[in-house]
């Protein structure tokens, strides 16, 4: 265990001195949460949302999971394109020990990230009470765990072409926000963008997420599938990840 | 005018190095045209305000916006790789070189936005044709202000890619939510100080959203206040980029870094 801790270290040093990175994300939060959100929540009137800044803040803390959740994924693959997998394969520990690191340094940043801007959040909803914190957290890493391990899951493409992956992933990290239910509830949603919505994983951690801090269960989907779906994708996709990188990382050159 | 052909031929290259960049059209891409056809949508089921038909020519101005900026990620990457050694020894002026980064960087912005402008023209039936080809001169000025922005941004944070990204990121965000791209200005009155307000309409990017709605969407005829205030708002953030990033320049030469 004290060599994955040291290895986790090693990885983060670097993005904490100093911690640019994480303050930023705090600041455009905080902007996007004071000033957006206010001013936009004046604009919708459907009633059935009530205050639309509530909702606009759990969106944010969703979007902030996936894409910690998705750097992780891709910082795998740029380890691979960059030479240094290869380094870290050649390391007196396991491949699974390997795969832990990822995730534990995966997990770290995510807690950081999301530390000030998940309190806010609870502040902003007066729901701060140490229930709905663990509950958000747990809701949140397991969405971050699946994010990460789809991530992961489409790394063997990076194998191939690592200027396509990254394209990939990016292009459909946008896509996969804008069609799920993190910036608006899934009633509003025309009858073409719902279906696509039903397929992200982002609509059922945001309505899961709502849920717990008490918003309307009656814009939200049913939290059982919610947990059902998050569940099976952090264990499917991290599967996935530990076979990937049990059996496929050894040699490879990312192209 | 052999120096102004290497202006050119530089400014070509970088313009060309901006769409060959996958994951940076990517990313444009799904960003600009999910949040016109997407979130512009959805957010107007939400509201009784026309939202879709305010919020579609800004994605103009946000695809504008982001477009410009990447000038400072290209001129940071020469920075850091070195690139920027070699085109000093081009037979360039320390000016031509820091002329031809803002000319590409406003060039490909206008290039792509102006795909974003064929697309909102499309979706919400605008038949002024004209009135938008005469907008593209004041788009073109308005990206070379922004891509100044971007260059100030790069020479500040020198080979620092974290600073530049931050930097980048909070000016980005907060340009765009102090203006009238995303929201009508009474909202903004409701809600922010009065001391605000200027900013708010003295922003650039609030000009142009609203010069492209009015004159381009709406059929208003043009009016040449609008667009000189485009013009007096832009030129600033051109020539204070050019500056910068001049400094920056002379820097490396006297130095060989910064």
């Amino acid at each position: 265990m004290r060599n994955v801790i040291r290895l986790v270290w090693f990885d983060l040093k670097p993005e904490l001195s100093p911690p640019v990175w994480i303050v930023m994300e705090w600041v455009v939060f905080l902007v996007q949460v004071g000033i957006y959100g206010a001013i936009i929540s004046q604009l919708v009137t459907n009633p059935v949302i009530g205050d639309y800044k509530q909702f606009y803040a759990v969106g944010l803390v969703i979007m902030i999971t996936f894409d910690m959740a998705s750097h992780t994924g891709r910082h795998f693959v740029e380890h691979a394109h960059e030479g240094r997998l290869p380094y870290l394969l050649s390391l007196p520990i396991s491949r699974s020990k390997l795969f832990l690191t990822i995730a534990l340094q995966g997990a770290t940043e995510l807690a950081l990230m999301l530390s000030v801007p998940l309190i806010v959040t609870l502040l902003i909803i007066g729901n701060l009470t140490w229930v709905s914190v663990v509950a958000c957290i747990l809701a949140l890493f397991f969405l971050g765990f699946g994010v990460a391990g789809l991530m992961l899951g489409l790394s063997f493409i990076a194998f191939k072409s690592s200027d396509l992956y990254t394209a990939m992933v990016t292009g459909l990290s946008a896509v996969i926000i804008r069609f799920s239910t993190v910036l608006y509830p899934f009633i509003v949603l025309p009858s073409q963008y719902a279906s696509a919505a039903a397929f992200s994983p982002l609509t059922y951690g945001s309505d899961l997420v709502r849920f717990i801090l008490g918003f309307d269960p009656t814009i939200l989907l049913n939290p059982y599938y919610a947990v059902a779906v998050l569940a099976g994708l952090a264990v499917s996709t991290l599967g996935l990840g530990i076979f990937l990188a049990q059996r496929l990382v050894e040699g490879v050159k990312s192209a | 005018m052999s120096e102004i052909r290497v202006i050119l031929a530089i400014a070509r290259n970088d313009f060309s190095y901006f769409f060959r960049t996958k994951w940076l059209m990517a990313i444009l891409l799904s960003l600009n045209l999910s949040d016109m056809l997407v979130v512009a949508l959805v957010y107007g089921n939400m509201m009784t305000f026309e939202y879709f038909n305010y919020f579609v020519p800004a994605v103009v101005v946000m695809g504008l916006f982001a477009a410009s900026l990447d000038t400072g990620r290209r001129i940071w990457l020469a920075l850091r790789e070195g690139v920027i050694q070699y085109e000093l020894s081009l037979p360039v002026s320390t000016q031509g070189l820091v002329i031809a980064y803002l000319l590409a960087g406003g060039a490909a912005a206008l290039v792509y936005a102006s795909s974003l402008l064929t697309i909102a023209m499309i979706v919400l039936q605008a038949s002024a044709i004209l009135s938008a080809l005469m907008l593209l001169p004041f788009l073109f000025v308005l990206a070379m202000g922004l891509a100044g922005i971007a260059a100030t941004l790069s020479a500040i944070a020198s080979t620092h890619g974290e600073f530049f990204f931050a930097f980048q990121n909070i000016v980005q965000v907060s340009l765009l939510t102090l203006s009238t791209v995303y929201y009508p200005l009474d909202k903004i009155q409701n809600y922010l100080p009065s001391f605000i307000l200027p900013i708010v309409t003295s922003n650039p990017l609030s000009l142009a959203a609203e010069a492209l709605r009015q004159y381009t969407f709406l059929g208003i005829p043009i009016e040449l206040d609008l667009l000189l205030r485009i013009l007096l708002t832009s030129v600033p953030f051109a020539i204070v980029g050019a500056f910068a990033y001049l400094g920056a320049l002379r820097k490396i030469q006297a130095q060989g870094k910064i």
